[in-house]
């Protein structure tokens, strides 16, 4: 439909849009009693009324600005993951001095332009709109890595980050202008057609081996395609940036950056994957023989492997959490590469988890660097004694992360198990065995924290004077973790069929 | 011979290869934000090839605009970064000396 | 799931959550409140709660007395669970009139005891943590006893367990009390896994008989109902089963010879055996007194461990299918109960006979259900709480009240000084020994009754052996207790003249009264026929047993053999006591001195065989724990030999995996399991060396992986 039309469905993007500028304005006054949490206020109700807007458009279906944009339940769900995250991160950084005053205007500015590139990535039907929303939330995920403009490590990190991006993003460009040449539109479906079109009969029999070039050829671009989405989600060979961007930015970007983006990336690829190359949603017929099953399977193996075997001998826990990201997002891809509901559903249901448990940790970490000043694990021994609530419910993530019932971390990973092993075939067993055993090697690098929090001895036994603010964030975040390994029905119910 | 699609497909090609050597072996890193220069580019001759050649839309023209713009974009946040590195690292901004972070 | 003739009660779900709030509200401000705030406010809802869990009881209760006999049933479907699969599993309760009995038990003695405690564990540092154990306590046993499928059940079995670990080990600086708790927690462990293998074969070895259901033999049913799902919940396992077809698949199906219907009892009764303290996992419940008397008197004697005896009742259409299963239930129960209140002869420590009396009574519970008398065991179950509740009470009373004093050498002449004490204990002596018209007098009868008259037991003899062995049990049973009260209640207190024993505060005297009452009066609901008057009980618990009473066969003795039988217990139960009182009362009798004395070995050798309890404790330690303990020597010794080879090769990822590979075939698994770990950790190490720092080792990661991707799926695909 025509733009003028359209905008009415865009009010989320523009409530955003607008508190967005908003933001940028009133950071111009400068030095007033207040200031931080004034802009904070702005920003957390920005986040707030776009989610009501969100929540206002619920029961949409349609395709809108000319089939650039989509907005279905699925997007929804996403967008409020991200506004969630968004959410926190604001509570977070209101506290945390990493973030100094001065540059705080700007930082919740790209902070919030970063989620409105994700709610345009996560409803992108078309392969410009795909392009341009993943450069938008990569450009801004640069800027704020490099934030802190004086220290070296976020520096290098943001040098690294965006080179690297740059180039994997140049990659996938040139994937698509394949995409584009073979098919004639950037449109998504408009690849199905096309496969399908190709690979019928009377086309193969007019130009023999045109089929089998076309085929490597659209293997090809997939891959590249694929590369640029896996930078997004940090899926192994495309990780490697992850863990020294992880380390130098700011921390509570870093929180940020491990859930929201990672996410969007997944979600992104999965609409790409399911729109251009499935046949039937329902039944996941695919249309070409490019064995996504296969290829997922063996990057979700690769990833989850490589990011626990990595994150063994890490003493920065920053660094120790960027591979445990790594290794998430191989479970989720392990999940995805079941090509079924069921996996799609794990996906869903894991994303929300894994929101919950990751900014805990991220939070926990935050408030230890702000009072110590140091991201070791040295930092954290003795912190059972020193600050009993804190290890607690430090420790609680960690074991959500490592997927220990009765917490909600264990009911995500069973149903990315469930997923896989529904398959029943002899590859996917051997998946489910790979994971299962990545899970045991990942409780011994999140254990050395536990083990240092409460079975060393700390350097100094005085308690860290942290803000009951951030406690009652870090209670909050708790709940959802207890309430999913009990009670996940609503959760689940809204995680159904949502594609 | 009449200049085709394939030769200009062939050029991109080259591009991207030459853009990804730049990338990879060089030392300064002005010099590998050029390579992803190359890279971008590379794609946009694809992309207007294509909708020379073979598509009647000109989405492909549409598309190496937004990219040329991007590219832009992206320059000038790299820039900016590196600017920042050469002032925090005393002055350098060779590939081989940023490694506080590793392993 | 659909109960679709059973009436729905919401309020069921507060039943077991009350306690809940009541445990997380000490829980997690209970330390802080006794600091500053003082006992009052942890006790005040600690008692309130499972209070208000007794009322909503008695509202099902009467709910239940309003409908009509056949579908004389409450649920409540809190939230829906599990679906996985074909396992569809919610949360919901459940209450027949079985359960409304068990959950009465629970909530009535529950309470009293908690009030009890007040009186007992006053100015104790723990207060905050024993009431909130307490409540989590009543949590997990309602939850049990009122959850209507098998993984409630197994929940609630796994929590009494847990709490009962807790509440052993309260006074947990003294190491003693914390092995105690240890050992009752690996005991019940080995229960546990043969209940849960028994649910894992129920459940497959339905949906197996299942499958053979033909549904078109069936005229009425609908085209929905074509395929029936093996179910985790009871009352669909019971119907299941009363389908001809589905009946006829479940009992013929054997397993390495052995039918499933048999296997699936026998395990199930092993859990029973653990949790219930029959033999040979007995061993936790003496040494379970180290923990407050309170708790010895809710968990150990009144409530967790008649957990089994429930499991049995509940599922009385699956033991009913198999008479080897019912034969082994009586037996075992009969062997314990002789074999516990032989030991409870020579014990010298009030809480350790009373401990060995819990097994023997256990032990006629079992054989009440064993021999198909399910509701006749049930009934016992009831009376037993209460006496045995009041026994235990008084006996921390007595302990209070001889400041902390077990020993009941060191006792003697209470009646002065404890009066109310002493009646309750009496009452409850009378009770347990089986004097006519006391409670345990009608239960216990009426169980040995059921014994004699069974025909399904596959002995030579059939029921009577059993019925034997429960009369000599009864004989020592009437002996041992009455010898425990002379020696503590008659004579002279001859202790210590400054700490004179003083009666118990009012909260304790009073929980005691109406238990001893209860006692005394609560056999009336289930007198049996023979006195010409309507058994309550039974008639109460009818239908609930309907589906299996067509399988329990009775010979059909007659009234006056019956009369026989009772007059025959009733004057065990006189002998017992009599001789008692001849060897303990007043101490007068130096006879039971000199034996202790004597060198005699034919007085030695039985003595000291039942006084240091047949040396079971000590056969297992060194049997089992021994073995246990060396192979962790043998594994460790293979360990060290692993890891200095692979030290050793430090070489590339090809040679140290086809060692690896090597050695997991000659060494075994054992070494592997450290060799694994230790590789893992090493090839992590060696692998994120692989993250230089150095970008353009990254971009090349990145294009060596798309072109290594693009070639191998053109090639493999």
């Amino acid at each position: 439909m025509s733009p003028a039309e359209s905008l009415k469905y865009f009010n989320p993007e523009l409530i955003m849009t607008g508190f967005l500028l908003l933001i940028i304005v009133v950071s111009l006054w400068k030095n007033y009693k207040g200031r931080r949490l004034a802009l904070s206020l702005i920003a957390f109700a920005g986040l707030f009324f776009t989610s009501f807007a969100l929540i206002q458009s619920a029961g949409e279906n349609i395709l809108i600005f000319h089939n650039l944009y989509a907005c279905d339940p699925f997007s929804r769900f996403f967008k409020m993951i991200f506004l969630l995250c968004g959410g926190f991160i604001v509570l977070i950084v209101f506290q945390a001095r990493e973030i100094k005053e001065k540059h705080l205007g700007e930082f919740y500015g790209i902070l919030l332009s970063l989620i409105l590139g994700m709610f345009l990535l996560v409803s992108s039907s078309n392969l410009l709109m795909i392009y341009l929303s993943l450069e938008f939330v990569s450009i801004t995920s640069y800027v704020l890595t490099g934030f802190n403009r004086n220290d070296r490590r976020s520096s290098e990190a943001a040098l690294k980050y965006v080179i690297y991006g740059g180039v994997v993003s140049g990659i996938m460009l040139f994937g698509m202008s394949y995409f584009y040449g073979l098919f004639g539109t950037l449109e998504i479906p408009a690849i199905k057609k096309g496969l399908i079109a190709a690979l019928s009969t009377p086309y193969e029999a007019s130009r023999p081996g045109s089929v089998q070039a076309m085929r490597l050829t659209v293997l090809a671009a997939s891959i590249f395609v694929f590369a640029g989405f896996g930078y997004k989600m940090a899926a192994v060979p495309f990780h490697m940036w992850c863990p020294d961007v992880y380390e130098g930015a700011p921390t509570p970007f870093t929180a940020f950056l491990s859930i929201a983006p990672k996410i969007a990336g997944l979600a992104a690829f999965c609409r790409f994957l399911l729109t251009g190359f499935f046949e039937n949603i329902s039944n996941f017929l695919p249309v070409t023989e490019i064995p996504w099953g296969a290829i997922l399977g063996i990057l979700a193996a690769a990833t989850m492997t490589l990011g626990n075997l990595s994150a063994i001998s890490q003493n920065n826990v920053k660094r120790l959490l960027a591979y445990s990201g790594v290794a998430h997002c191989g479970y989720i891809l392990m999940g995805l590469s079941a090509l079924s509901g069921e996996g799609l559903f794990a996906f869903y249901f894991y994303s929300v988890v894994y929101l919950f448990m990751n900014l805990g940790a991220f939070v926990i970490v935050i408030i230890i660097r702000e009072k110590t000043g140091q991201e070791n694990i040295e930092a954290y021994k003795g912190l059972g004694v020193r600050e009993p609530f804190i290890a607690v419910s430090f420790a609680v993530f960690l074991f959500s992360l490592i997927g220990i019932p009765p917490l909600a971390g264990f009911i995500g990973k069973f149903y990315l198990f469930a997923a896989v092993i529904h398959k029943a075939q002899a590859w996917y067993y051997l998946l489910a065995i790979i994971g299962i055993l990545n899970s045991v090697i990942s409780l011994y690098y999140y254990a050395r924290i536990i083990k240092a929090m409460f079975i060393e001895k700390a350097v100094d036994e005085q308690p860290l004077q942290i803000f009951s603010f951030q406690k009652l964030v870090t209670f909050v975040l708790l709940i959802p973790i207890f309430i999913f390994g009990i009670y996940w029905q609503p959760l689940a119910k809204v995680a159904t069929f949502l594609f | 011979m009449s200049v085709g699609l394939s030769h200009f497909l062939t050029i991109g090609a080259v591009v991207f290869s030459l853009g990804l050597f730049c990338v990879i072996t060089r030392r300064n890193a002005i010099g590998v934000l050029m390579g992803v220069e190359l890279i971008l580019n590379s794609a946009n001759i694809n992309f207007l090839a294509f909708s020379h050649f073979s598509s009647g839309t000109i989405d492909g023209h549409l598309f190496a605009l937004f990219c040329i713009v991007l590219a832009a974009l992206e320059c000038a946040v790299a820039l900016a970064i590196v600017l920042a590195v050469f002032r925090n690292f005393d002055k350098v901004i060779d590939m081989e000396q940023l490694t506080t972070l590793h392993k | 799931m659909e109960h679709a003739a059973f009436q729905q009660f919401v309020y069921l779900f507060w039943i077991p959550f009350f306690p809940l709030l009541g445990a997380v509200y000490n829980g997690l401000l209970g330390s802080a409140l006794q600091r500053r705030l003082g006992e009052k406010w942890i006790h005040a809802p600690a008692i309130v709660f499972p209070m208000l869990s007794f009322i909503i009881t008695i509202a099902g209760f009467v709910k239940l007395t309003g409908l009509d006999p056949h579908s004389r049933a409450l649920y409540c479907n809190a939230w829906s669970w599990l679906h996985i699969g074909n396992l569809n599993v919610d949360i919901a309760f459940w209450m027949d009139p079985l359960g409304a009995v068990m959950a009465f038990v629970v909530t009535f003695v529950g309470t009293l005891i908690h009030i009890y405690s007040i009186g007992y564990m006053r100015n104790d540092p723990g207060y905050w943590r024993f009431f909130s154990y307490m409540n989590l306590f009543m949590f997990s046993m309602l939850i049990l006893v009122l959850g209507d499928n098998f993984l409630m059940m197994f929940i609630g079995w796994e929590g009494v367990g847990l709490c009962s670990y807790l509440l052993i080990g309260f006074w947990y600086k003294d190491e003693k009390n914390a092995v105690a708790g240890m050992k009752a927690f690996i005991v019940n462990r080995v229960g546990d896994f043969g209940f849960i293998i028994g649910v894992f074969l129920l459940f497959w070895g339905l949906g197996f008989s299942l499958e053979t259901f033909d549904s078109s033999s069936l005229a009425t049913v609908t085209s929905e109902e074509t395929h029936l799902n093996s179910s985790l919940v009871i009352r669909e396992i019971e119907e299941s089963l009363q389908i001809e077809s589905v009946h006829e698949a479940f009992t013929g199906k054997k397993i390495f010879g052995f039918s499933l219907v048999t296997l699936i009892c026998v395990c199930l009764f092993v859990g029973a055996m653990g949790k219930s303290a029959q033999i040979p996992l007995y061993v936790w419940l003496p040494d379970a007194m180290a923990g407050p008397t309170p708790v010895s008197a809710l968990i150990h004697a009144a409530t967790m461990v008649t957990a089994g005896v429930y499991m049995v009742a509940r599922l009385h259409f699956l033991f009913a299918l198999s008479p080897f299963a019912m034969t082994w239930v009586a037996l075992f129960g009969a062997v314990t109960a002789l074999y516990a209140a032989t030991i409870g002869f020579f014990q010298y420590d009030i809480k350790k006979v009373l401990a060995y009396s819990t097994i023997s009574q256990l032990g006629y519970m079992f054989i009440g259900v064993g021999v198909g008398a399910f509701s006749t065991g049930i009934f016992h179950l009831m009376t037993h709480a209460f006496f045995k509740g009041c026994l235990f009470l008084s006996a921390g009373s007595i302990i209070i009240g001889c400041h902390h004093q077990q020993d009941m050498r060191k006792m003697g002449g209470l009646k002065t000084y404890m009066p109310v004490t002493r009646w309750a204990y009496l009452m409850a002596c009378f009770a347990i020994a089986g004097f006519p018209f006391f409670s345990g007098f009608f239960s216990k009868d009426e169980i040995l009754w059921q014994a004699f008259n069974s025909k399904d037991m596959m002995l030579p003899g059939g029921g009577k052996i059993i019925w034997l062995l429960g009369i000599v049990g009864a004989l020592c049973t009437s002996f041992y207790m009455f010898r425990s009260y002379f020696m503590t209640f008659t004579g002279e207190y001859s202790e210590n003249p400054h700490h004179v024993p003083k009666e118990s505060p009012k909260q304790m005297t009073c929980v005691l009264v109406i238990l001893g009452f209860l006692s005394i009066f609560s056999g009336f609901v289930g007198m049996p026929h023979l006195w010409h008057v309507h058994n309550l009980f039974e008639t109460w618990m009818e239908p609930v047993f309907e589906s299996s009473s067509s399988l329990i066969a009775s010979e059909g003795y007659t009234h006056t053999l019956e009369w026989m039988l009772m007059g025959i217990s009733v004057a065990v139960a006189i002998i017992g006591a009599w001789v008692a009182g001849w060897l303990y009362k007043n101490r007068e009798n130096p006879l039971p001195g000199k034996l202790l004395a004597s060198k005699k070995q034919i007085i030695r050798i039985p003595y000291n065989l039942i006084y240091n309890k047949y040396y079971v404790d000590e056969i297992y330690q060194h049997t089992i724990v021994w073995l246990i303990m060396n192979l962790r020597l043998a594994l460790d010794w293979f360990d060290r030999k692993i890891i200095d080879q692979l030290v050793d090769f430090a070489g590339t990822a090809g040679r140290w995996l086809g060692r690896f590979a090597g050695y997991t075939d000659e060494k075994g698994v054992d070494g592997a399991v450290n060799a694994t770990s230790d590789m893992v950790i090493f090839s992590g190490l060696k692998l994120v060396t692989i993250q230089t720092g150095k970008l353009r080792n990254y971009l090349g990661v990145v294009l060596a992986g798309a072109i290594i991707l693009v070639i191998a799926n053109y090639l493999f695909f």
